[in-house]
């Protein structure tokens, strides 16, 4: 029996990233990558390396200086930022190393913001579809409580459920484990692989932790500013 | 097709509109601050429109409805060129015996003319005559200016009837030699109701005339020394039988009053003014009036505009983290200026709210003063209508917005990649 291998969801092309300068300052250049669904990559390397950048360039946050980045074999360079605006809340959720929920919202409503930005479910769905992701995280019975009252942990698995929101095809990590400790960071490592081999999205985590490194599909090693290594398991 | 996306429209304001919310919740100084900018510059604002448009109202009717709106009097503009003028023009003539022309004063066919004016929608027209008449008692003399009317139809023509301290203007027409004098002319004479007095027209004419009615003090438009009699009397007392020189004529709608003014002295040539040719200065002095009050007014709005401004700035300023957040979901820059502009929007409307209610708290003090007025009680006019309350809640809508736009602006600058990497 033959698998084909399924296409990739994002490619890119000589990617680069300057600062304006002078002279300018590098913070990508020349990224060739493709990026799979049901894997899970890692992208590693020293700090200033410029692993980050290139995440937020995947994640249509940042617009690149130089090349392309094909979007299901859609060139989305040239977008504008309302329509790259669409393209995260419908298909990409983000995961921080800091847990970036709203502080005024509890946490079923941080799950259901790009719930009801989306607009495709009245509120009662959205309510209900933010407490079936909050239960996925193990977080029933927090689900009406504020931010400041939550653990490092639950606020970070708060901020993977409302990634997930939208059901997104690509989820972005910046150093998702990055401030907890190792229990729990084992606990999200675990969840991004489960996102990515049992529910099939494509999964892309920036980090710095080694140990996270070996448990990813793809490594992906970069070094001022280029890939200097991309190691499949 | 059109209502899922009115729907998807309203979900998405109303999102937004909550996080507004959540924002000037967690802020509540400074919302409480701006708010109450708004409710005092809006109250103040309904309190001084309110006094100012209902004085203005008050002095209006007043200036148009004491007399005629249109008064056809027996003068023209330019009088017609005597005779040899007209003859020889600018020729060097001499003359003898030459006697200039002396115009037989009074309203020529002045039938036809009421009659054409009553012909006119919503018109009536009150003939009355006018000459001066010296009264007379026990040794003392005053001058009068005396007005002959019909007292049926001068009522439906000018108000003088409410002047009237004592008596009724009916009582013209009940009474032989019946006239109606101002209180103060009254006490100079030591007159009382009932009394009679001799009058004596320049014509010679004299007759005993009877005290029915007394005006009362300080009417502008009744100078102290003014009477009214009946026409058919006041035509035999001044010697000038059948002759009027005065149509008084009052239109359904004032303000019409100069087109028909100017009409009916194209037409018959006589002087025809209108109210607001009388009034021109009166009319003049109300439009500075109106200047002075919309920019003090103004003035209040833009001050409370600027609590407004600074509650969102200092909310734009704070909530950068936020704006990152939101744009990393997937919210556009268009959704988060607009959050901070309903955040304007949310405080000026709580803000018009409370300072309708503090408006109309405003006007019913002002409206209960009291004051006492030549033995009369009178009232502040005000002018309570609804448009008041829409105008300052349209004003204060308007700048609100504006000043939340100014700074919501601001957020297009917030570069999310920064914020999101430099984590706090």
């Amino acid at each position: 029996m033959i698998v084909a291998e399924p296409a990739p969801v994002l490619i890119t092309r000589q990617l680069g990233r300057s600062l304006p300068g002078d002279p300018p300052v590098t913070l990508v250049t020349g990224v060739d990558l493709a990026i799979e669904p049901g894997k899970f990559t890692a992208i590693v390397g020293p700090s200033g390396c410029g692993k980050s950048s290139l995440l937020y360039l995947l994640g249509l946050i940042d617009r690149p200086t130089a090349g392309q980045l094909m979007l299901d074999g859609q060139d989305v360079t040239p977008l504008s930022g309302d329509e790259r605006a669409r393209i995260r809340l419908e298909r990409f959720g983000f995961v921080f190393q800091f847990h970036f929920l709203l502080p005024e919202f509890n946490a079923l409503e941080n799950v259901m913001l790009p719930i009801r930005r989306l607009g495709r479910l009245t509120f009662e769905e959205a309510q209900d579809r933010a407490h079936e992701l909050l239960g996925q995280m193990g977080l029933a019975d927090k689900a009406m409580k504020s931010p400041d009252k939550l653990s490092g942990g639950e606020r970070q698995r708060v901020a993977i459920a409302r990634a997930l929101a939208n059901d997104p095809i690509l989820v972005l990590g910046d150093e998702p484990t990055g401030n907890l400790d190792s229990v729990n960071s084992a606990r999200v490592v675990d969840l991004f692989r489960q996102l990515a081999h049992q529910q099939g999205r494509a999964v892309v985590c920036v980090t710095h932790d080694l140990e996270i490194a070996e448990l990813a599909d793809i490594r992906v090693s970069m070094l001022d500013g280029r890939i200097s290594e991309v190691r499949r398991k | 097709m059109a209502a899922p996306a009115l729907g998807r429209a309203l979900g998405r304001l109303g999102l937004l509109v909550h996080i507004a919310a959540k924002h000037l919740l967690m802020r509540r100084r400074q919302t409480l601050v701006a708010v109450s900018g708004v409710a005092v510059g809006v109250g103040f604002f309904l309190a001084v429109s309110a006094l100012m448009v209902g004085s203005q109202a008050d002095f209006v009717k007043t200036l148009i409805d004491t007399a005629p709106h249109i008064i056809i009097s027996d003068e023209r503009r330019s009088p017609p060129p005597q005779p040899g003028v007209a003859a020889y023009g600018s020729g060097a003539v001499q003359l003898h015996g030459y006697k200039v022309r002396s115009e037989v004063r009074g309203i020529k066919d002045w039938q036809a003319i009421l009659r054409e004016v009553n012909e006119i929608p919503g018109a009536i027209g009150s003939p009355s005559l006018s000459g001066a008449v010296t009264l007379r008692v026990g040794g003392r003399e005053e001058g009068l200016a005396v007005v002959g009317i019909d007292p049926s139809i001068e009522a439906k023509v000018s108000t003088i009837a409410d002047k009237l301290r004592t008596g009724r203007l009916i009582d013209l027409e009940r009474v032989q030699g019946g006239v109606i004098i101002g209180e103060d002319q009254a006490q100079r004479l030591a007159l009382g109701m009932g009394d009679i007095v001799a009058a004596t027209s320049a014509r010679g004419g004299t007759r005993n005339l009877k005290i029915v009615g007394l005006f009362k003090r300080g009417q502008m438009q009744l100078g102290s020394g003014t009477g009214y009699m009946l026409l058919r009397e006041a035509q035999s007392l001044l010697g000038r039988p059948f002759i009027i020189n005065r149509i008084g004529v009052k239109l359904t709608d004032p303000y019409a009053a100069q087109d028909v003014a100017a009409q009916l002295e194209r037409r018959h040539a006589y002087k025809a003014e209108s109210w607001q040719e009388r009034s021109a200065d009166f009319l003049g002095l109300l439009l500075t009036r109106n200047v002075i009050m919309y920019s003090v007014v103004s003035a209040i709005l833009l001050v409370a505009s600027f609590g407004i401004y600074t509650a969102v700035s200092n909310s734009v300023a704070d909530k950068r983290r936020d704006i990152a957040i939101l744009r990393s979901i997937g919210f556009s820059q268009g959704d988060l200026q607009l959050v901070f502009v309903l955040e304007g929007v949310v405080l000026a409307v709580i803000g018009v709210v409370l300072g309708w209610g503090l408006g109309y708290v405003l006007m019913e003090i002002l409206g209960s003063l009291k004051f006492p007025i030549s033995g009369d009680v009178q009232r502040i006019p005000l002018d309570r209508s609804s448009r008041q309350y829409l105008v300052a809640a349209g004003a204060s809508l308007s700048s609100g917005i504006v000043a939340a736009w100014l700074p919501a602006r601001k957020t297009a600058l917030v570069d999310p990649v920064d914020i999101l990497r430099g984590a706090v």
